[in-house]
């Protein structure tokens, strides 16, 4: 039973590899291409280090100012969407509207972004906004419904209304954690926003993808080295924070 | 002051935790509340403040409706009913402090509460029922970070605070060791005592319900078996209550 379970996936994946074109020799044939691809790249060029810093800025502020207009943005719509805390009805809605949104991702609203304001980093910051609120409103819904019942009881025999309920009883419990998924979430973004610029929606994406077409490798390769010091750079930080939070 | 008239609680699905039970309650009186696990004890407290919504039957608390009350009149009621629980139920991050001023949410305007501000008045109310549990040394301290015995007593004063007519105590001793456990019930005693406040508390314990209650409920399978004073709980009383035979 077992042998044939194992037979059949890999018989699928076969069937996979077949159907995509996956060529071992087709690669093995693109291997010098790729060595001469890196080979151009070095050294790196100094000259472009302030632009490829620009951009690395302009990365940290789309993905900083995105994040903290959607770690406020996802508070209501948290609770809305957490099963202890609204109305069925509410819950329903609000979970499947999440769910619904959640499947987009950053780069597909880069591109509507784009469309409708026009290129630059604001297009970018706003994809951002939207991705990042629907995921954090469902990591804060999750959070809501597994806080300690045992103080919202007491909260409510006092004689308190609905959101003082919410105020004493539930966000003191909360907040901590919403504080380090928003830190994660800032992580993830940074790297989510180093390719904004591929599709005109701002930061260093964009100079990567200018270098490349002008087929300017070493200048490619000082950006490429700046993004990935700024994300080794912000995960470090981010996860120090985080290990002090918890 | 507590009228229980034909309570009955069927938990979902379809467990039946109390059958149609009566019980009053006289001011000033500390009830007992005895019976082994599952007898229904818990349920019938948060009936009384409907943290169990009762599904037949009346409850009224000093005269008030607290079965069919509206939402609004529900809190007003709610606030009469302070309640003290096995696991304190303080809100852990935040201070002593903080922890009794909750008491009055009921009282305070609601939207300066939520902002953490309340009426000079009301501040000076939860220290002096901090005072009366003797942690006024501990108003700033993270909740968290004192002893079960103590954060009984905060949760004590934060029912206190609430200036209520009725406090609940759902097995408040059950998580302490033995000698924190008759401090809490002494400090309870002197509250009835002082205050003439009305108490009904359920008890794990037999003997130091004996010892601290007025008056002994005996709970058995969602039916009230024992009603009297302590005095009255005979060997046969308690075979009745806690017998081994099935229920």
């Amino acid at each position: 039973m077992k042998r044939a379970a194992l037979v059949a996936s890999l018989g699928l994946l076969a069937g996979i590899a077949w159907h995509l074109g996956a060529d071992p020799v087709r690669f093995a044939r693109g291997l010098p291409w790729m060595w001469d691809f890196v080979r151009r790249m070095v050294p790196p060029d100094p000259a472009v280090l302030p632009s490829a810093l620009v951009g690395a800025l302009g990365t940290l502020e789309i993905a900083l100012l995105g994040t903290a207009l959607a770690a406020m943005l996802a508070v209501p719509l948290g609770f809305l969407s957490a099963r202890n805390v609204a109305p069925p009805a509410v819950y329903y809605v609000a979970r499947t509207a999440l769910n619904f949104f959640r499947s987009i991702d950053t780069l597909v609203y880069a591109l509507l972004f784009v469309a409708a304001v026009g290129l630059g980093p604001f297009p970018g910051m706003l994809a951002v906004v939207a991705y990042t609120t629907t995921s954090l409103a469902k990591l804060y819904s999750e959070t809501i419904e597994g806080i300690d019942a045992g103080p919202v009881d007491a909260i409510t025999t006092t004689g308190a209304t609905r959101l003082q309920v919410l105020r004493f009883g539930v966000l003191p419990q909360v907040l901590p954690l919403f504080f380090s998924y928003v830190l994660y979430r800032f992580e993830s973004n940074v790297r989510a926003a180093t390719v904004l610029g591929f599709v005109g929606a701002g930061g260093i994406g964009l100079y990567l993808q200018t270098y490349l077409r002008m087929i300017d490798y070493p200048a490619a390769s000082t950006v490429l080295l700046v993004t990935v010091l700024m994300v080794v750079g912000v995960d470090y930080a981010s996860a120090r924070i985080r290990a002090r939070l918890v | 002051m507590i009228e229980v008239r034909g309570l009955r609680v069927v938990l979902p699905p379809a467990t039946v935790a109390l059958y149609g039970v009566d019980l009053v309650v006289e001011p000033g009186e500390f009830v007992m509340i005895i019976g082994r696990s599952g007898a229904g004890k818990t349920t019938f407290l948060r009936a009384i403040n409907r943290l169990v919504e009762p599904t037949a039957g009346t409850v009224h608390v000093a005269g008030e409706p607290v079965t069919g009350a509206d939402p609004r009149a529900l809190r007003r009621v709610r606030r009469r009913i302070g309640m003290i629980f096995q696991q304190f139920n303080l809100v852990r991050r935040a201070s002593v402090l903080e922890n009794v001023l909750a008491g009055r949410l009921g009282y305070v305007p609601e939207w300066p509460s939520l902002l953490g501000r309340f009426p000079v008045r009301d501040r000076a109310l939860a220290r002096e029922c901090l005072a009366q549990v003797g942690l006024t040394a501990l108003a700033d301290r993270r909740a968290d970070t004192l002893s079960g015995g103590e954060q009984q007593r905060v949760a004590i004063a934060r029912a206190l605070a609430q200036e209520p007519q009725v406090v609940l105590g759902d097995e408040p001793t059950a998580s302490l060791d033995p000698a924190l456990a008759q401090v809490i019930l002494g400090i309870l005693r002197r509250i009835n005592e002082e205050r003439r406040l009305t108490l009904v508390v359920s008890q794990h314990q037999l003997e130091s319900a004996l010892e601290h209650g007025t008056r002994i409920v005996g709970f058995r399978a969602g039916r009230i078996v024992f009603d009297g004073p302590p005095r009255a709980v005979t060997p046969a009383v308690v075979a009745a209550i806690y017998g081994e035979e099935a229920a």
